[in-house]
């Protein structure tokens, strides 16, 4: 160690192939996330579902997806896949869609978690109100169950964010696969990685300290905030703003 | 007087009606097991317009199930079901006639059922909006008037954090009434509040059967406001409606061993 000489000037010169590396990841990182966002709805409502065979495909599906490892998913759909459906998916789709089922299947018990701390009567105060089972949905289920499960969604993307460096073993160009040709070549593997882990966690950590802080806030009872009662009068309706 | 349960025909209790028994509500037969434990056995039940009818009995009589069968949020396995003349349950199924009588009904619930996300104004407008397709203006104007109606006119900018159980609770009757059903079903809405809170929230019960001639339906343990306010008291024992008389009739005249046993109960413990 005492020996060792470090090249920062190779990293320097290197960032421009790392950022190309990182936009990569980036990109991939928010496909995932906004997919599987969007995709554990279903997920989540077909685990709670009465009919028995939809709720057990949907927790066959997350089961799958919890018990195996994510390296495991990746390689199957990239080399499995193809030879079972002779379809070749090149590796950037591969690595969407193998990161999308996966977090799809840990949002949507994070989802069904949330949904079900919904107590039941305020649905049904939405169904006496005759709201249809999407509008129950959208008004009063999803926005309680996202803001109760802010900091778990939160985890997961985080974890997502990081693992994406796996799809660096099927060849996608992100930033893991880009700082490791560049360390195989250079022979500076301690700079290049360590540059590497820095900017991972120069993303990652904002958004661990925004989940410390929603979790922190969560557990705290809510604070009274002041509160002016309407005046009736003729001159100011007691209707608010922007309402009419 | 006592004992109405099951003795009725459940062929078609519109025609009965049309015949001239007109009801608001009229359910036949009603029958609903849960576990193999008969909370609704042949019930029989009608509430006329602008009635007020209180159910009192032991948890688990059946009292809440039958509000909840009307309101359409637990199935019978048996019975018909007629709101204002129009067969919307037939041996227990819902009829096409289902959503045309469902409209007439609201309900307020024994927890505070206000979502907590949005404020009152928000509360009392989604589904004004979003079922009735209401303009905002028209739902704001009848938010404004239906808390006028249960006095919190003044907490439309409230968040429901800031409300009391009590104020709670008028704001769920406020947003009941912004749907304009003819008839309120209330399920213990007063269990959860202190006598003086729970004493306002069903004089704003009182003042809307006079004012506004609508039907209300009260599952309670309010013996005061059963015996002054309610036009008919209806006793619920093990499924059976046992007694179902006027507040005098029930109270000072009734010789229903069971009901006297009840009210003895809930007043001295």
């Amino acid at each position: 160690m005492n020996n060792y000489n470090f090249d920062w000037a190779l990293v320097w010169g290197s960032l421009p192939d790392l950022m190309g590396g990182l936009a990569t990841t980036i990109q991939l990182a928010i496909l995932t996330i906004v997919l599987a966002m969007i995709l554990a709805i279903p997920l989540a409502l077909a685990r709670m579902a009465k009919i028995e065979i939809v709720r057990w495909a949907a927790q066959g599906y997350i089961e799958i997806f919890r018990c195996t490892p994510m390296l495991v998913q990746l390689f199957w759909i990239f080399y499995a896949l193809p030879a079972l459906t002779g379809i070749t998916i090149p590796g950037f789709w591969s690595a969407l869609i193998a990161l999308t089922a996966n977090l799809t299947a840990f949002m949507a018990e994070a989802y069904r978690s949330g949904f079900q701390s919904v107590p039941v009567e305020q649905v049904e105060a939405g169904q006496m109100l005759r709201l249809s089972r999407m509008q129950q949905l959208r008004y009063i289920i999803v926005p309680q169950a996202l803001r109760q499960q802010t900091p778990v969604i939160l985890s997961l993307n985080i974890s997502m964010f990081k693992d994406t460096a796996l799809v660096s073993t099927i060849a996608v160009a992100d930033l893991m696969f880009r700082s490791n040709v560049i360390a195989t070549q250079s022979y500076k593997a301690l700079e290049v990685f360590t540059t590497a882990a820095v900017i991972y966690f120069v993303i990652a950590f904002p958004v661990s300290l925004i989940t410390s802080h929603i979790e922190r806030r969560s557990l705290q009872p809510p604070k009274p905030k002041p509160f002016k009662r309407a005046d009736a009068s003729p001159a100011n309706p007691i209707v608010p703003e922007g309402v009419r | 007087m006592t004992a109405t349960a099951g003795q009725q025909s459940t062929v078609n209790i519109c025609e009965a009606q049309a015949a001239g028994q007109h009801h608001l509500v009229s359910a036949r037969g009603l029958r609903k097991t849960f576990h193999e434990n008969k909370v609704l056995d042949n019930v029989d039940f009608d509430v006329d317009s602008g009635e007020v009818v209180t159910i009192i009995g032991r948890s688990g009589s059946g009292k809440s199930t039958l509000l909840r069968v009307i309101a359409g949020l637990t199935e019978p396995e048996d019975g018909d079901v007629c709101l204002d003349g129009r067969l919307v349950r037939s041996k227990g199924q819902r009829t096409d006639e289902w959503n045309a009588g469902a409209s007439l009904v609201g309900m307020v619930f024994q927890s505070y059922t206000l979502w907590p996300h949005m404020n009152v104004y928000d509360n009392l407008t989604l589904a004004p909006r979003k079922v009735l397709h209401m303009s905002k203006s028209e739902a704001s104007d009848r938010a404004a008037i239906a808390l006028k109606e249960v006095g919190m006119e003044e907490f439309i900018k409230a968040n429901v954090s800031q409300l009391s159980g009590g104020q709670r609770q008028r704001v769920a009757i406020a947003r009941a009434l912004m749907m304009r059903p003819r008839l309120i079903l209330c399920d213990e809405i007063t269990s959860a509040l202190d006598p003086p809170v729970a004493a306002e929230v069903l004089g704003v019960l009182t003042r809307l059967k006079h004012e506004e001639g609508l039907a209300i339906c009260l599952v309670t343990h309010d013996m005061a406001f059963a015996a002054k306010a309610a036009d008919r008291v209806v006793f619920f024992s093990e499924g059976v409606i046992k007694v179902n008389a006027s507040p005098h009739e029930a109270f000072e005249e009734c010789g229903n061993a069971e009901l006297k046993s009840f009210v003895d109960a809930v007043r001295f413990g």
